[in-house]
């Protein structure tokens, strides 16, 4: 049903799925990323190319088991072209369960068999763990397990010893879930010790604390498990994710330890992924944009040496882009390259670095990927809000492409580049107009802080790929009223946001973000906890000015939880100098100061203030609309960009499918 | 029976007729999966229905796809959710107990992180928590927010629901509409209060015409919004009377609070004084001749029954309280008062689990949550059974253990039972934490607990009696901090709440664990005259008081008392000056060091496990079981389920 220039269109490289790897070494070369997506062996098998999709909490289990959305989720990365696929990490105890959706791989055996059914030629790895003394007694009601009795940092439980019987469980917990998951067709198993993990906990300093023999030998656990993990699968494929810096050099694993380590284990796995991970690593583990892509480049490098060729060494953490990937592999620093969010943001990424075209790009945002969370929200990405949701949202080339009526787009932002984008992808006439001289919306303003930068490469893809579909873009050309009224067509809204009309001489956040900010002291009035005041807080304080910010939260940041920002935006800020203002509401200001109130208690206090930025929410732009017109995003809501580019696509879904079905 | 004769009397509610004043008034419980109600609904309902309540209102039922604020929210908009209601009303029909739907649409009190829809909204305000924009409704939306809840009503009928509340109280689009803080509209649905309510009186029509005559309909409101510019008493006043003229609207109920805002008002802990919400049905019953349910912290019959007396409403929402004992109607009736488990207002595991997306459960009752669970049959009744240690583990797991048929000596050491309990609940504000330790000890003289205190079981005693079974549940014992060393002013809040030393002057209280131990000393030390400074690594003093909605009035107070807050600091060493102690510590997120010059400082760090007996004992010819603080020092829900688990496998 689907015409054929729809594929090619919208996804020029997934039309023929299966990866020919003979016939793809053209693109390969075109874009110079040959040895990145070329096949490479394992233990006697292929993986299609040096890419690998990392384990990462998805929540899209059902129960303890992987669901049929695991299975489309796992499946769309395996055709775009991903080598080897690490599913979500399993539990491999009861004594475990570290989160309402984490699998448990007793239950995983059929939900392994269908992953690998559906993701050929790629390799599947089933990820095993045991969250140890860093799990959650809120589901099980059990004991957490763990080598010493000390207590996890973030949720302060004390856990329960582990003695011979329980090590004894755990090791054959590992064999048996070993076992199961190559019985169920993975190509083998991934062996958990980096970020939570019980083996790591036993590898460190901080937890060890054991006077036996598994404190004096800190190693002999993870070495007991990959023994028995070895005489389960026989000869598949062996994985190891390894923590190779706690960043808590006083006592946890250390780059140093680790390369000894490493080549202690090295003869006894088939793959090595080098990750930094520890007690007190909070967000480090996967970071969002504030740290560099390829954080752990040099890390990587050095236990590569280390192990001198015995294992091939996975370089992981935020590596998002194929050419940073290929010159890490062409620098030795490694012989695959994880590529996990980036697979998220773009399910066809190896296909696009082969035919070297642009895969919608990671950002690094971390705003909708890392849901290790109380709520569960299912996995997704802003820029591909598809992602998590394969089985439910329609795909690009499900929707229909019917209709010659011309469409109108107003507003060049996420939303109205997203709808003109997949509106051009369904062979539709579009103009996008936007009335200022730049695509981008409200991205441009949002890129302005620190660590955000990124965010402007997803504008900047879905322009591109606005004008290489042959959108029509006109810019500083705002649309009127008129305009709507004598246009024959069908026409989208998607004109963004405006500011509350605030007090004389308040700034918005925005502005204070594209800068200058009057003289004098600084208060930036925050009431949402989300980036804008903390970039604006930041900026600021980099320019040397006196800032405060408030908040009526405890803390600053509060709607950062899930990109794992809280914790680091308020060191970054308390290390930059600036005051945090707490449990306060902003009352007045005048002549210099403002006047706080404690939130709670009323007790009020002044603090100085000359200029007021407010980091408010702010209200949809409705000069344009009249009921009944389709629109999408900040305009119909000021929200994130996840929003805007769904509402974007499912404005420009509902015009292909109306004309398909009328 | 002449005792509570308020309580215990019947009461005509529109069609229904109820055996007595207790309401089961809707709470959540994220028992639902999938958006459909479960088995555990059914059981759960049920058992405080064959309890005796006199009626039952279910959590709140979705009207709309736009509406899923939280993931276990109930999908009553779609169809399928019939057969669960079947289930639920069946189960509770059984008893004779009338039950309630509630219908609701949380409006702009959600986000889209579920329904991946714009949240619906009176007016583009975003919520105090979600804090996400939403959409102001426009027309055609506001049509099809009622027919949802015309269309939920039509599937309750089906379910064979007694009627239907509509919760306009504390999140609730209708709230939001009623409230002049988020509605801001110029048109027929914003500015008097006559249109503010409009949607309201509209929801009511509707369904109205669905239910018939021959169901109930009751409308929730709230009394006070504790919000700026929020809806006060008298709205509520003239909102009921509002809702009694469209001659549609058999009761009416009562909150105060937003939930998103003031939730710990809405769900108070025991730092509220009970009946403290009373006011509300007060006013409106004076207003309107339709029954007022009134509810807030109502613990035991006896307070139910004179707030009965006093006017002051007709029926008595008693949630926790049947949470914590589902026979609590059947109790009072039977002249059984005293043995009510009652609820500790603690919010530890109802309240404290509802925010963390975890299914509901209890502090004290074990079964709370797993009603739907069919407890095994004892392997072998009649054995021996010796528990060591009288806290909250060795109790509970002695009454599971006789009331399952064994026979149980329990040995305590001390001569005062409950363990920790009595030493967390010496701080006046805590007080109502120790009705743990009397439901428990009550519970094992009725189940015939043979209870020797003052009596130390050491491995040769227990050796010598030669037990079918010993269950070790010898608690924990404070741990010294490394940095400490032997300085005898830096002590445990056990050695001040245990009398061992009486800090007094200036005295930095380092907070390891972020819950009561310290803020609650903390209180303490500063009521006896202390300069007191809460120091903690944490990012917020207190910060698990949030989840059982302390924090809050945690603050309020310690501000009053002059209580100083330090987060964010890791303690590096402390030596003796004199008298004094020099306290190091270093700002963690800034790496700056700094020092206080104190005259105590008193820890509340994690415990250390007393498990000599269970080392002991290895090897012994009888099984030993290790429960609760001896396994790991954790909290006291840890010590009663594991405590009832292993007497439940015995």
């Amino acid at each position: 049903m689907t015409p054929e220039h729809v594929d090619s269109a919208v996804d020029p490289v997934t039309a023929d799925a299966s990866p020919d790897l003979t016939a793809d070494l053209a693109g390969d070369r075109a874009a110079g990323l040959t040895a990145l997506t070329s096949a490479v062996s394992l233990r006697g098998r292929t993986a299609p190319s040096r890419v690998l999709f990392g384990p990462h909490e998805t929540n899209l289990g059902r129960g303890r088991a992987l669901s049929e959305r695991h299975v489309a989720y796992y499946a769309a990365r395996a055709q775009g072209g991903a080598g080897i696929i690490v599913t979500e990490t399993a539990s491999v105890h009861d004594s475990d369960w570290p989160y309402e959706r984490a699998p448990l791989a007793a239950e995983c055996g059929p939900g392994w068999r269908a992953v690998v059914d559906a993701c050929g030629p790629a390799l599947v790895l089933a990820s095993l763990g045991h969250t140890g003394g860093q799990g959650s007694s809120a589901y099980s009601q059990q004991t957490l397990w763990a080598p010493s009795p000390v207590a996890d940092a973030v949720s302060r439980e004390l856990p329960q010893v582990m003695e011979a019987r329980e090590i004894a469980l755990l090791v054959a917990g590992f064999a048996a879930a070993a076992s199961l998951a190559v019985a169920s067709g993975c190509a083998g198993v991934e062996i958990e010790a980096g970020d939570r993990s019980v083996l790591r906990q036993f590898l460190s300093g901080i937890t060890n604390q054991r006077s036996d023999a598994y404190g004096t030998d800190k190693a002999l656990l993870l070495r007991e498990v990959l023994v028995a993990v070895r005489a389960a699968v026989g000869d598949a494929i062996v994985s190891l994710r390894l923590s190779c810096d706690e960043l808590a050099p006083w006592a946890g694993v250390t780059p140093d330890h680790a390369a000894v380590l490493a080549d202690e284990v090295a003869d006894l796995v088939d793959l090595l992924v080098v990750v930094r991970a520890g007690p007190y690593a909070g967000s480090a583990y996967r970071p969002d944009a504030h740290s560099p892509e390829g954080f752990n480049a040099s890390l990587c490098r050095d236990i590569r040496t280390a192990v001198a060729g015995r294992v091939p060494v996975v370089l992981q953490g935020s590596v998002v882009s194929g050419t940073f990937a290929q010159t890490a592999l062409d620098d030795s620093v490694c012989d695959l390259v994880e590529m996990t969010r980036a697979q998220i943001a773009d399910p066809s990424l190896v296909a696009h670095l082969r035919a070297g075209t642009a895969p919608r790009p990671c950002v690094l945002c971390n705003q909708a990927c890392r849901v290790r969370d109380a709520r569960n929200p299912l996995v997704s990405c802003v820029g591909e809000p598809r992602s998590g949701y394969e089985t439910t949202d329609p795909s690009a080339s499900s929707v229909g492409a019917g209709g010659q009526r011309r469409v109108l787009v107003v507003g060049g932002g996420p939303a109205g580049l997203e709808c003109a984008r997949v509106l051009a992808a369904c062979g539709r006439d579009v103009e996008l107009r936007e009335a200022t001289d730049v695509l981008g919306g409200a991205v441009n303003d949002a890129s302005l802080g620190a660590g955000r930068e990124r965010l402007r490469d997803l504008t900047d893809w879905l322009a591109d790929e606005c004008r290489r579909l042959g959108v029509t873009v006109t810019l500083s050309r705002p649309v009127t009223a008129a305009d709507l009224a004598s246009y024959e067509g069908d026409v989208v809204l998607a004109t963004g946001s405006r500011s509350r009309e605030l007090p004389d001489g308040r700034l918005t956040g925005r502005e204070a973000l594209r800068g200058p900010v009057p003289e004098g002291a600084v208060l930036v009035h925050d009431p949402i906890g989300s980036w804008e005041g903390i970039s604006v807080a930041e900026k600021l304080a980099a320019e040397g000015r006196d800032v405060r910010i408030v908040t009526g939260d405890p803390i600053v940041g509060t709607m950062l939880s899930l990109t794992g920002d809280l914790a680091d935006c308020n060191t970054r800020l308390q290390r930059a100098g600036v005051t945090r203002e707490l449990k306060s509401l902003l009352r007045s200001t005048s002549e210099g100061k403002a006047l706080l109130e404690d939130v709670w208690t009323g007790a009020q206090r002044q603090v100085p203030c000359v200029v007021v930025v407010d980091c408010g929410h702010r209200l949809p732009l409705e000069d344009l609309y009249v009921p009944g017109l389709a629109r999408a995003g900040d305009c119909v809501a000021p929200r994130t960009i996840l929003e805007a580019v769904l509402e974007g696509r499912r404005r420009a879904h509902e015009l292909c499918l109306e004309l398909v079905g009328a | 029976m002449s005792r509570f004769t308020h309580l215990l009397s019947p009461l005509q509610l529109g069609p229904l007729v109820l055996k007595n004043r207790v309401v089961f008034s809707a709470h959540l419980t994220n028992y639902a999966e999938g958006g459909l109600p479960t088995e555990q609904h059914a059981a759960y309902y049920a058992a405080r229905a064959e309890g005796g309540a006199g009626l039952i209102i279910t959590e709140e039922h979705s009207t709309h796809v736009t509406d899923w604020p939280y993931e276990k929210l109930i999908h009553g908009f779609d169809r399928r959710v019939i057969e669960g209601y079947r289930r639920i009303t069946d189960a509770v029909h059984a008893h004779d107990v009338p039950i309630l739907a509630q219908l609701n649409h949380n409006g702009g009190q959600a986000s889209s992180m579920y329904s991946r829809l714009p949240v619906w909204a009176p007016s583009p305000v975003p919520d105090p928590l979600f804090r996400e924009v939403p959409k102001a409704l426009e027309l055609q939306e506001i049509r099809a927010v009622v027919d949802g809840y015309a269309l939920v009503a039509e599937h309750c009928m089906e379910g064979g629901f007694d009627g239907v509340e509509l919760q306009c109280s504390h999140s609730s689009i209708v709230r939001g509409f009623l409230s002049r803080a988020t509605n801001h509209r110029t048109d027929l649905y914003g500015g008097v209060l006559g249109n503010r309510a409009r949607l309201l009186l509209e929801i009511v029509a509707a369904v109205r015409s669905v239910l018939g005559p021959g169901k109930a309909l009751g409308v929730r409101l709230c009394g006070d919004e504790l919000i700026e510019n929020g809806s006060t008493l008298d709205d509520a006043v003239a909102v009921a009377r509002l809702c009694e003229e469209t001659g549609q609207v058999d009761y009416i109920n009562t909150s105060i609070g937003v939930a998103t805002a003031t939730l710990y008002m809405i769900e108070a802990s025991m730092q509220v004084p009970p009946g403290y919400a009373m006011f509300i049905p007060s006013a409106i019953r004076e207003a309107v001749s339709l029954p007022v349910v009134g509810v807030g912290r109502f613990k035991d019959p006896l307070q139910a029954d004179r707030a009965l007396q006093a006017g002051q409403a007709d029926l008595i929402g008693v949630v926790r309280g049947q949470i914590a004992d589902p026979d609590f109607v059947r109790k009072a009736r039977s002249g059984a008062a005293q043995d009510i488990r009652t609820c500790l207002s603690c919010n530890q595991e109802c309240v404290g689990r509802m925010g963390l997306n975890r299914w509901l459960g209890c502090i004290e009752n074990p079964l709370a949550g797993r009603e739907a669970v069919l407890l095994p049959t004892p392997r072998r009744r009649g054995q021996r059974v010796l528990v060591v240690g009288g806290g909250p583990a060795g109790l509970q797991a002695a009454v599971t253990a006789a009331e399952r048929g064994h026979h149980v000596t329990l040995f305590e050491k001390h001569e005062r039972l409950g363990g920790q309990v009595p030493v967390a609940a010496s701080v006046p504000s805590r007080a109502e934490f120790l009705d743990i330790t009397r439901n428990l000890v009550s519970a094992a003289q009725r189940a015939g607990v043979d209870v020797k205190t003052v009596c130390e079981a050491t491995a040769e005693l227990i050796l010598s009696e030669a037990p079918d079974v010993v269950v070790l549940a010898t608690g924990a014992v404070p741990a010294r901090p490394w940095w400490a060393g032997d300085l005898v002013r830096v002590v445990d809040v056990r050695d001040v709440l245990e009398g061992r030393a009486q800090p007094q002057g200036r005295v930095v209280l380092f907070d390891d664990l972020g819950f009561h131990q310290a803020t609650s000393v903390a209180e303490l030390l500063a009521d006896r005259g202390c300069a007191v400074e809460v120091m903690t690594p944490g990012m917020v003093v207190g910060q698990d008081l949030g989840i059982t909605l302390d924090l809050e009035t945690w603050n309020v107070k310690a501000a009053a008392k002059g209580i100083e807050q330090t987060t964010d600091v890791v303690a590096m060493g402390a030596v003796a000056e004199g008298d004094r102690i020099i306290l190091t510590l270093q700002h963690h997120p800034t790496g700056t060091d700094l020092t206080r010059t104190v005259d105590w400082v008193v820890c509340a760090v994690q415990q250390r496990a007393d498990d000599a007996l269970w080392h002991q004992l290895r090897g012994a010819a009888f099984a030993v079981h290790r429960i609760g603080d001896c396994l790991a020092p954790r909290r006291a829900h840890a010590a009663v389920i594991e405590g009832h688990r292993v007497a439940v496998g015995l």
